[in-house]
């Protein structure tokens, strides 16, 4: 076989225009005349895309709204075609492209099952085989022979992730619709994802949250405005991302799902609302940038911020180790300490001496928070992880203080049942 | 066959569809109806279901429509315009109440799934965007869901027949509607391809699509009946019932379902209603669903690349 036999997935100069008619005459004329009179424009919403996938690998999106992501993943899912370019999928493909698309919201949670099924080319049969798994991963309890109209937006992405996730495709599709989930199926597609990378199955997601696509993906394509960016590592895309959206941000080109302005602050320009400037760390006390540490040793995180209205939008500042596997092991914030960020600007510097991590990766998220806490204006992503390394033989995600001793104590007598039981 | 194909198996691109694909397609829609039975079991039945879920009477309205309006019709024509068949021999005097019923079941299956199907496409737009699935296969829904509630009102039909003695119940001639209902599903099969094809592009069909099927329940003999006109007040106007594919399903389905009732040697006769006639009426019809299904067919698959980028 050839060499291409090898990629799961290939794409080569892919490119997805859109005809853009003033008004239906336009369209009329243009097909009555058979090609002599041209009544659209062309808005090329994607082009240029080169992709080569192997089994096993995945491949995270990221970009604005708008710069043609979903465009590509709704190609590749085979339901728009390119207009140019051309592109191949080894073995079957699902897709969870939009919540709850294609459930009736009449029928219950197992009709909808039976039905989504059947349109993915299976037979009632093999639906009925994989129904309990499906219902087991969805965990919706008594609802799921309710009708779907009653389901919350998280309840229908648990039904719908889980019927994409029980086909068992060789590719698996997902655009941004994780959102919704609470932590604990978060988790669990999380979780799920890395199985299917391990059984050797091809994923491309798209996110608008960097740590997802860092954390899932090896590899990272970004586009903006329908061209491809950067391509390559998924650290490394998303670093130069974040980078360049730092300085969008900064020129005052904010657009609303990166930033979202809350609701007290809508209307005003985006150069009036609070901004993390930079954040980096360095070893506590000294002026050497570092992220790689030893348990025990000592940093300080340092924030520069920006607030040009403290009085009408007061902020908090809060720090997040996350382990890889989305973990928070541990955090600060300012509105916790009762700290105060006051001024228009200023530097905020979190001291961690003598770090009790034990080893591992860690995303250090910083977080500009409203003043009860609650509204996010901006998640920064710092453009490396934390490393610790760890040189005794510890086990877990702390280093405890604990001693050892030996005493000379009897045993003690034991309970007596009725004791026990009250 | 094609020229990539051999080459690189598996590559989608953007070229055209091609005559040969479009052939293929043709030819093969059976076998795509085989691999898909259950996604077409499942959304008949979920199309029924959703029509009269959650109604008190349920599954009683698709017998309760058809007969409520050919109680409105029935009295319009008969009692106050006074249309009757003459010499009617004892026992087949409500001849013209069944005519109306038989004429309007038909028209009714193929009216409500021509219409309904014309906006099948843009209707289940979030459909095709979001899920592939062959689309051909939303029209064949719309079709086969209207032509089980037409069998519903044959069913209706049979059992007024036996147990009352409304009309003579139908004999062999029951044996065509087998081959009636699968050219008249074909027919409009072919026909709802096409219009929802054009629905997608230009939004005006739906609108259009509503005056044209008033206009052509009237010009088909539904409610009335040529033979009672004049033959030359008629005549002028022969080429609209030889032109009309609907004029001779229904002649068919009138020939089976109340068979030669009609005195022999009766002058004039009533070809709709005549045994003798339905093989003619059958071939002519046929050779019209197959004409829509190529058409409609051929200009659905030729389209069906943009669909998910108008709806």
């Amino acid at each position: 076989m050839s060499t291409g036999d090898r990629y799961a997935l290939e794409v080569e100069g892919l490119g997805k225009a859109y005809r853009m008619y003033p008004g239906p005459l336009r369209r009329v004329l243009e097909g009555l005349s058979f090609g002599r009179y041209r009544g659209h424009h062309e808005f090329w919403a994607l082009r240029g895309v080169e992709l080569c996938m192997r089994p096993g690998s995945s491949l995270g999106l990221c970009g604005a709204n708008g710069a043609g992501k979903s465009t590509l993943l709704k190609i590749l899912a085979g339901t728009t075609a390119p207009t140019e370019g051309r592109y191949r999928v080894r073995g079957r493909v699902a897709s969870l492209l939009e919540l709850g698309a294609g459930f009736h919201a009449d029928f219950t949670g197992r009709a909808n099952i039976v039905m989504n099924g059947v349109m993915m080319g299976f037979t009632r049969r093999e639906i009925e085989a994989k129904m309990d798994s499906i219902v087991d991963f969805a965990e919706l309890g008594e609802f799921i022979d309710e009708p779907v109209r009653t389901y919350s937006s998280g309840m229908g992405l648990r039904l719908g992730f889980s019927i994409a996730v029980a086909v068992d495709p060789e590719v698996l599709i997902v655009d941004e619709v994780f959102a919704v989930g609470d932590m604990y199926f978060q988790k669990k597609c999380v979780d799920k994802i890395y199985a299917f990378k391990r059984a050797n199955k091809t994923i491309l997601f798209c996110s608008h949250s960097l740590y997802d696509v860092r954390q899932m993906c090896d590899e990272a394509l970004w586009l903006d405005h329908g061209r491809p960016m950067a391509q390559g590592d998924s650290v490394s895309v998303t670093n130069e991302y974040s980078a360049f959206q730092r300085h969008h941000i900064g020129a005052g080109e904010v657009t609303k799902d990166q930033f979202p302005p809350s609701p007290r602050a809508a209307g005003r320009s985006a150069e009036a609302l609070p901004r993390i400037l930079d954040a980096r760390i360095y070893r506590l006390g000294a002026d050497e940038e570092c992220y790689r540490y030893a348990t025990g040793d000592s940093f300080e995180i340092r924030v520069w911020w920006e607030n040009p209205r403290p009085l009408e939008t007061p902020i908090h500042l809060g720090i997040g180790f996350m382990r890889q596997d989305l973990t928070t092991c541990g955090g600060a914030g300012t509105q916790l300490s009762g700290f105060e960020l006051l001024g228009t600007r200023g530097c905020t510097v979190l001291r961690v001496p003598e770090v009790p991590l034990l080893s591992g990766h860690f995303l250090v998220p910083v977080i500009l928070l409203d003043e009860g806490g609650v509204h996010r204006y901006q998640e920064f992503l710092m453009s490396e992880s934390l490393v610790v390394r760890t040189n005794t033989r510890e086990v877990g995600l702390f280093r405890l203080d604990t001693s050892w001793e030996n005493r000379d104590l009897p045993l003690p007598a034991r309970s007596s049942p009725s004791g026990g039981a009250r | 066959m094609s020229s990539e194909s051999p080459a690189d198996p598996g590559w989608i691109s953007a070229r055209p569809t091609r005559a040969v694909e479009v052939l293929e397609r043709l030819v093969s829609f059976p076998f795509l109806l085989a691999r898909h039975r259950d996604l077409v079991s499942t959304s008949v039945r979920r199309g029924l279901e959703a029509r009269f879920q959650g109604t008190l009477f349920g599954w009683v309205w698709p017998l309760v429509q058809p007969l409520f309006l050919f109680a409105v019709y029935y009295f319009i024509f008969t009692k106050l315009l006074h249309q009757r068949i003459p010499d009617l021999p004892a026992g087949e005097e409500s001849a013209l109440g069944v005519y109306m019923f038989v004429g309007l079941l038909t028209w009714s299956g193929f009216a409500e799934a021509t219409l309904h199907g014309t906006n099948v496409i843009v209707e289940n737009g979030n459909l095709i965007k979001k899920l592939t699935f062959p689309s051909e296969l939303l029209p064949l829904n719309v079709t086969l869901v209207a032509q089980v509630t037409q069998v519903f009102g044959l069913l209706a039909f049979v059992l007024l027949c036996l147990f009352s003695p409304i009309w003579p119940a139908p004999g062999p001639g029951l044996l065509w509607v087998p081959v009636l209902l699968l050219l008249q599903g074909l027919f409009t099969f072919g026909l709802a391809l096409f219009l929802s094809t054009l629905q997608v592009f230009l939004r005006d069909t739906l609108q259009f699509v509503g005056i044209l099927l008033t206009l052509w329940m009237f010009a088909t003999p539904i409610f009335w009946v040529p033979e009672l006109t004049p033959p030359e007040a008629l005549d002028p106007y022969r080429w609209l019932f030889d032109g009309n594919p609907i004029y001779h399903l229904v002649c068919a389905w009138r020939g089976a379902l109340m068979g030669d009732v009609l005195i022999p040697g009766r002058v004039p006769p009533i070809h709709a209603v005549s045994v003798a006639g339905i093989p003619h009426a059958v071939l002519v019809f046929a050779l019209w669903a197959l004409l829509a299904y190529v058409l409609g067919y051929t200009f659905f698959v030729l389209s069906q690349r943009r669909f998910a980028d108008e709806v």
